[in-house]
Parts: structure tokens; sequence; C-alpha cells
């Protein structure tokens, strides 16, 4: 019986299907330059309309940061046609979903709706790139909002706090230093007019790349894009910043805190890692999921299951473009379990800079890697982000080929140097958070 | 004796008897070809054929018996899965979390009352080294003390981690008390409980669940069926002559109002969970069921909603819906987080909005708009990898009804007519005002359980207060 499967399998596996692992991207330029980036996959009845601009955060005026946080929450509150939220409403009318969200590098808004309904939401994207409402009184109405929000994040959550301070200490000197909405009191106390000012800058049609994915016709969507966006007057390109991450020093550093009344005791290790751009990004990657990843996490494995010590393992990754910072959070309530827990992490690091890592564990994170842009890949609203990404960073359209690549070409040797280069002392800051 | 002229005829013959075995059919399924297969050990599998994804999703469901589960049963089947799947526990290592392992790790393992739910992710090519994990899962005997008396000291941790575990407790309790079987009345996950349990229990469940004519694997991605078939036929294990134990089908339903708090120590706003009993989506009522409860919670064009805004002035708090699709009924949990002085006024508010369906029916635009949604939010999810999966499911707990999942469009809708819509929502939710009918929705409050009964004036009676922590 074996045998008959073992020739059954043979004829099979001659018709198999052998399975591709691309996507289709293309693109082209309106007159008024913006760019529109398509990727169809005929197997969905979805379609992901996308504005991805180049400008985030890291853009702001240094007098003026949180200013594009500020955008974030003002771009859904109504334009010339629509009301506040409306644009929300047509889209969750229809069974939809919009988001949005403005980072450092940069700024990403979708719908995913069904297919067929694609020109509402070119409508309502083209609606906002021409008209945005910026009266005192919704900007003033945000400016308290978010002021509120962060102020009682400040006071209520100590995560937050740390948080900030790990990122302060890694990327001291870069943008990336500040939170994304800079100094809470500053930037409420922003003059109106600047803001209205600066926003022109920010949604110029040279630093948005329109990005479609799903299913649709390629006529008739060519045909609803000229609809409406083609009247919208072009814009001059605003010069990209270039961070200097390679001038930066050491940054050791190790900081106690003491809290009253703290229940359970914490220790955050903040690792200074390559961003995105840099070709090391991979090969850290690799040991970001090695050490991190809760379906590898090699320090589950090291600090609970080998030396049983019931420390609670959290981890936190920026994804920044130029300069990255990987925070590994870990508390317990005995704090000498904690401490014991610190000499492993250190003896972790550092023998992950004189061993390789073995074959099956390596093969173990390629494919778990593999697996997850390819998830990626194949979910329109985060394709059109990957590809955004891309494009932004590499003036490449197809990310998938290119990340897959890459990934393939990794070896244990790569994560040794990484390891060599990353996981070194003065590649961290320690904050230690006692209870009193 | 073989045949000296052509040594692979008896193969042939072997395999194309497989073929021939397995059924196989296929019809469409939006975009999808579908491929229906019975292999020899009894396992029913299901292949979406999907050429533009680039990796395999698998589902592999172990059926249990949730009408006649009682909290050590409960307890046993949870403690299994954590024996044998649980990241945590790897350590020393068994052969299925190897072979997981080599698959690429990405799995996880969810449990309802009606079954054991195990998805995997992995490459095409890995095929083969996916069926070596269904052999390991079916014939699993890698039970170790230690790590069972592990799995019992950290039960709570390990059910938490990773997980809306408080969802899941909030459902289980909802479910439970929907059959009438409600077992919970001491608490929740209480350590005594856990240390009755023995490892003898867990290989007994072991051996009596996980079993191939017990389950349905259901396989989605750029899949040649007939090959998958045949390494899934190669790699399975025979099965012991006692079939798995026929499960009770009829059980009697009662979704009528309770209110459960459940006593969280975590400081955050209570969250708020309100159970609807529906018919199974196999059901001719089922949408017109789904279209009342989208009139009712909807965002932002539903009544409660908008009477929050206008009525109350409380925030106006988004109403998050989930359906759980049951083997007999289906249920639907609307669920919010919100500020404990708003608890009251809001639970009051949707009693109001649902009794007002007898007085003010689902208008036309209504109605309209909740089709519109459903056709929409239906067409949406087919960019989730996993889309299709959950019909299947369905179809395979009810064969026969298949209204509304192989055939979308006009078509699907003859049966949910504005007036039929309106007659199954006075029916369902119980508001005709008929004498002696009790009002319907089961409620489960999570929180503090001080702040949350001293918000609560009116509603105090009909609460049952219990333990998480």
């Amino acid at each position: 019986m074996i045998k008959a499967c073992s020739f059954c399998l043979f004829l099979t596996l001659l018709c198999a299907p052998i399975s591709s692992q691309t996507i289709n991207v293309s693109s082209f330029e309106l007159p008024n330059g913006l760019k529109v980036i398509l990727s169809p996959n005929n197997d969905m009845q979805t379609a992901t309309v996308c504005i991805y601009n180049t400008n985030g955060a890291r853009n702001d005026p240094a007098d003026a940061r949180g200013i594009s946080f500020l955008y974030q929450y003002l771009l859904f509150d109504g334009n010339e046609n629509l009301e506040s939220y409306d644009h929300i409403l047509f889209i969750n009318k229809m069974g939809g979903v919009v988001s949005g969200r403005v980072s450092h590098d940069n700024s990403v808004f979708y719908e995913v709706l069904p297919a067929s309904e694609i020109n509402v939401a070119l409508w309502l994207e083209s609606e906002r790139l021409k008209s945005l409402r910026l009266e005192d009184r919704n900007i003033d109405y945000h400016k308290n909002e978010i002021f509120a929000r962060i102020s009682r994040l400040g006071d209520s959550s100590l995560d937050f706090k740390a948080q900030n301070w790990i990122t302060a200490k890694i990327f001291e000197g870069l943008p990336y230093a500040y939170p994304l909405y800079g100094d809470i009191n500053r930037m409420r106390s922003l003059n109106n007019d600047r803001i209205r000012e600066s926003y022109r800058k920010f949604q110029n049609l040279s630093n948005i790349y329109l990005i479609i994915t799903g299913k649709f016709d390629i006529n008739e969507l060519k045909a609803g894009i000229n609809k409406f966006f083609q009247n919208i007057p072009p814009g001059k390109r605003t010069p990209e910043i270039v961070l200097n991450t390679a001038n930066q020093h050491g940054i050791y550093s190790v900081k106690n805190w003491l809290i009253p009344g703290l229940k359970s005791n914490f220790i955050y290790f903040g690792i200074k890692s390559p961003g995105k751009i840099n070709y090391n990004y991979v090969s850290f990657d690799f040991l970001r999921y090695y050490l991190t990843d809760p379906r590898i996490s090699r320090l589950e494995h090291m600090l609970n299951k080998v030396n049983n010590l019931n420390i609670e393992i959290e981890s936190n990754y920026t994804d920044y473009f130029e300069a990255n910072a990987l925070t590994i959070q870990l508390s317990s309530t005995e704090r000498s379990n904690l401490e014991r827990a610190k000499y492993i992490l250190g003896q972790e690091f550092s023998a992950l800079t004189k061993k390789l890592i073995g074959n099956a564990e390596l093969k173990a994170i390629r494919s778990l890697m593999e697996i997850d842009l390819l998830k990626s890949a194949y979910d329109p609203e985060e394709r059109c982000l990957r590809i955004g990404e891309f494009y932004h960073m590499f003036g490449e359209l197809n990310f998938l080929d290119m990340q897959i690549k890459r990934l393939r070409k990794i070896t244990s040797y790569d994560v040794l140097e990484s390891a060599k280069k990353y996981l070194m002392k003065e590649n961290q800051v320690v904050l230690n958070v006692y209870g009193e | 004796m073989a045949n000296k002229f052509l040594p692979g005829a008896k193969f042939l013959a072997v395999a194309a008897g497989i073929l021939f075995i397995s059924h196989g059919h296929l019809f469409l399924f939006a975009e999808m070809r579908q491929f229906s297969f019975s292999t020899s050990k009894g396992l029913p599998v299901k292949v979406l054929q999907e050429n533009e994804m680039p990796f395999i999703n698998a589902q592999l469901l172990v059926f249990l018996d949730g009408s006649s589960q009682n909290y050590d049963s409960l307890l046993i089947s949870q403690l299994t899965v954590m024996n044998m799947f649980a990241r945590e526990l790897s350590f020393p290592s068994t052969n299925l979390l190897d072979s997981l392992f080599r698959l690429g790790n990405d799995y996880q393992v969810e449990q309802t009352p009606e079954y054991i739910k195990i998805s995997l992710n992995f490459l095409p090519d890995r095929l083969p080294l996916f069926t070596k994990v269904l052999r390991e899962i079916f014939t699993y005997q890698s039970f170790h003390l230690k790590k069972f008396n592990r799995s019992k000291e950290k039960y709570r941790s390990f059910f938490t981690r990773n997980r809306d575990w408080k969802k899941e407790i909030a459902f289980l309790l909802a479910y439970q008390q929907i059959i009438g079987n409600f077992y919970f009345g001491q608490g929740l996950a209480i350590q005594d409980v856990i240390n009755g349990i023995n490892l003898a229990q867990l290989r007994s469940f072991q051996r009596k669940t996980f079993r191939s004519d017990n389950s349905l694997l259901i396989l989605k991605g750029n899949i040649n069926p007939y090959f998958a078939l045949a390494q899934i036929e190669m790699d399975l294990p025979a099965i012991s002559k006692s079939p798995a134990k026929n499960k009770k089908d009829e059980i009697s339903i009662n979704a009528s109002r309770r209110i459960f708090v459940l006593n969280s120590s975590v400081s955050d706003s209570p969250l708020v969970y309100w159970f609807d009993v529906a018919p199974p989506v196999s059901d001719a009522d089922y949408l017109p069921f789904f279209i009342g409860n989208f009139t009712l919670f909807g965002f932002p064009g539903g009544r409660i909603y908008q009477s929050e805004r206008s009525q109350f002035l409380l925030g106006g708090y988004k109403v998050s819906t989930e359906i759980y699709s049951l083997k007999n009924f289906t249920v639907f949990c609307n669920f919010l987080r919100l500020n404990y002085g708003d608890l009251e006024n809001f639970l009051l508010l949707v009693d109001q909005e649902r009794k007002k369906f007898s007085a003010r029916a689902i208008a036309k635009q209504e109605y309209l708009d909740a089709l519109n949604y459903y056709l929409g939010r239906e067409q949406v999810e087919t960019g989730s990898f996993d889309y299709g999966v959950q019909q299947v499911i369905d179809r395979f707990q009810a064969p026969g009804a298949l209204v509304f999942q192989t055939q979308r469009g006009p078509e699907s809708f003859r049966e949910v007519t504005f007036e039929r819509v309106v007659q199954v929502m006075d029916d369902l939710m119980g508001y005709k005002h008929k004498a002696g009918v009790r009002e319907k929705g089961i409620i489960v409050v999570i929180g503090n359980a001080n702040l949350i009964i001293n918000n609560l004036k009116t509603l105090k009676t009909d609460m049952v207060e219990l333990r998480l922590d």
C-alpha cells in the first residue's frame, strides 16, 4: 500500500502546480505629478485605496514637532463637501474599513472596501486632498483632545513613560528621539495659521503615492483616477531629509527608577539596531525573531523553560527607516529572579556574538519570516503599506521579490556578524524599574 | 503474481482506487475551487484551491461534545491542548513539537465548546511535513508528568497569554447558560478543580477525541488536491475500530436574560458583552436576524449609537460585533468598553431599543442599509487569507440548507424580504409584548465588581457575581 501511495504521489506530483511567490505591481504618473501604483489580485472581491505620504513626523519643523500627528486627526474631520467623520460613515456603511496613521517616516491613510465601490474611496481621498477643513474650532478641539489623552497616558502608564525614555536615549540627536506628538505643551500652543500653512507642504501632491491593491478593472480604475485626481494642482517635491545615523556614539547607559507600591519589577533593555534601509536590517531581523518572536523565542526558552525563572517577556520594535530600537521588557514579582534573568540575557547576547546559530534554527526563522512576508503580501492593506515603503526607500516597486531574495541569502555568519555589531553593550540602554 | 510487462500496473490500479474512493468533486465557491474528499481513515478533507495564495493555510478541527461538557471535562480538554501544543511547555520537546518546528512553527490553537481548531500556515513545499504533523497529532503519546504539573501550576498564565481571554471566558459563560448546562457556579479556573485532574484523564481524552474520523481538515492555497490527498493517505495512522462517540444533537436553547459580573483586579474600564442566540447560518432566518442586530448595534447608523448621542449624551460608544457559528445555533456577541458611570444607562438603552421593535419595526431604509453592509462586508472579507474556511465549517456542520453561503448576490436574498425581516425580529427578539415572555440576551460585564455593582442600581436583582481572579 505504501509503495502504491508513493507511486500515486509521484504521478500527482507531476501535475502539482508550482507556487508563485511574486506580486504584480505597475505604476504611472498623472500630469500633475501624482504617482499611481497598482497591484491587482483578482482572487478577492475587495480593493484597498491608500494615500501614502512620504512626509512623516521627522519632516516636522524643529519648533513645531507634532504638527503631522495633529493632521492624523484633522484628516477625518471633514472638508468642503463632507462633515466630520462622514468619510468613515460612507465606508463603514458599505462594510468597509477606514484607517490611517502618521509615523516618523511617512503617513498612510487607506480604505478597504468592496471592489465594486472603489470610486467612492477615490472620491473621498481626492476630497480631503483638495479641501481639508482647518478651522480654528476643529484644530483647537484636536489639540486639546491629544493633550488630554497623552497627559492621561503619561500619568497612568509606566510602560508609556519607560518606552519614551528608552527611545529618547537610543535615538539621541535624531528626530526619532521625540514622540510623534513632539512636546505636548508646545503642540497645544502652536499657532493655527502655522498649522494651516504647514498642511499645504504636508499634502503636497509630489510627496504622495496613490496605491491601489486588490480587485479592479484597469480601464475603469484609470478613468476614476483621472476624474477625481487630475484637477488637483501639482506641488513641489519636499527634499528628503537624510538622517546622519553613522556619527552616533556609544549610547550605553543604565537608569534605575524606584516606584513606591509597585507590585512587579521591570527591566527594559533597549537595543539600537539598523534601520530598514540598512543592508544589515534583515540579518538583525533574524536575531530579533530568534530572541523575541513568541513562535521561536529563545529568551522564553532560556529564562523560563531551562532556568524556570517565571519571567514575563515582552518586546517592542520601532520599524523605522534609518535606525531602530528593539526593546525587551522583562518583569517579575521576584526581584532576585529578574536579576538572574538579566545575567542570563547578558550571557545569551555574548554567546550570540561568538557562536553560530544552528542550521535548524536558521531554517525555522527563515521560514517564519518568509510566511510573515507572504501573509503581508496577500493582505491588501499590508501590501499597500509595504509597496509604498519600499518604493519610498529604494525606488523599487516589487518589495516581495527583493525581500525574499535578501531573506534567502542570509547565512549563520551574517547573523553572527549582526550580533557582533548590535548586541554589544555600547549599543544598549537599560532601565531598571523596581518597587521601592 | 506481479505483472512482468507492466510492473506499475498494480500501483496504478491502487492509485486510481484511492482517487475513486475519495469521491472527489468540485464546485465553484466564490473565486475558489473547492474539492471534497474523505480518506480511507475517515478524515474528511476540503481543499480550497486559490492559485494566487503563496502559502498554505491548514485548519484541523477536532470535534468536542459541547452540550455535555462540565467544568472538569472543559479543563481536561484545555489541559490536553496545552500539553500538546503550548510553546511554553516545549521543554523537553516531543515529536509533535519537533514536526511543528520543522513545518515553520506558525500555528495557533483555539477552542470552542464544539471543537478544537489547530490553524497552521506553511510554505507549499512543506506539504509532506504537514502530513507528518497530522500523524503526530493523531498518534500523540508524549504526555510528560513534569510538563503536566507545570501546566496545572501555570494554567491561568498560559490561558491568558496572547489571546482575548476575557471575551473567551464571557462566551463560554454565555454558551453554558444558553444550553442550560451552567457549571461555573463557584467561579472560574479554580485551582482546586485543576489540581484534581490527573494525567490518565488527559491520555484518555486524547485517545477518544483526536481521531481522524472525529475531525475535519481544510486546506487553502495553491494546492494540487490529489497530491495533497495522496500524501495524507500515506501518513495518516489507521484508526481503531471503536468509532468516535456520537454527539447529542438535541439540545434545548435558553437565552433568557441573565447578567453576570466577573470581578477582575485590572483597573481598566469595564467590558460589556451582550450575547443573543440566533438561528444557524444555514437557516433562512439567520440573515433577517443579522439585519435586526445591525439595525440595533451597527456603527454609525444603528439605533443604539444614534440614541446614545441624542438621548443620554454618552460618549457615543462604538459597539463591535462578533458572530460565533455553532452547529445548532449562532451566537451574536455585541461588545464594547465604556466608563463605569455609563454602564447602567447603556444597558437600559439597549433594552429600550429592543422593545421598540414592536412599536417601531425596522424601516425600509434600515433594512437596505443592513443588506448593503452585509454584502459589502462579505466582499471585504475575501481579502483575508483564511476567507472561505469558516463557510466550509458551517456547511460541514449543517449539510443541506445552503442558502447564503454558496451563492452570493441578489439570488440569495429572495427569501430575505423586508416583511420577513420584520416578522423574524419580532419573533426572535421576544418583544412582542406577549405575556410570560422573558427578556432575552445574556450580559457579561468584566471589571471591578464593586464599581460595577455600585453603578448598576436598577439592574442589581438580575446579577450573578463570579470570581475571575
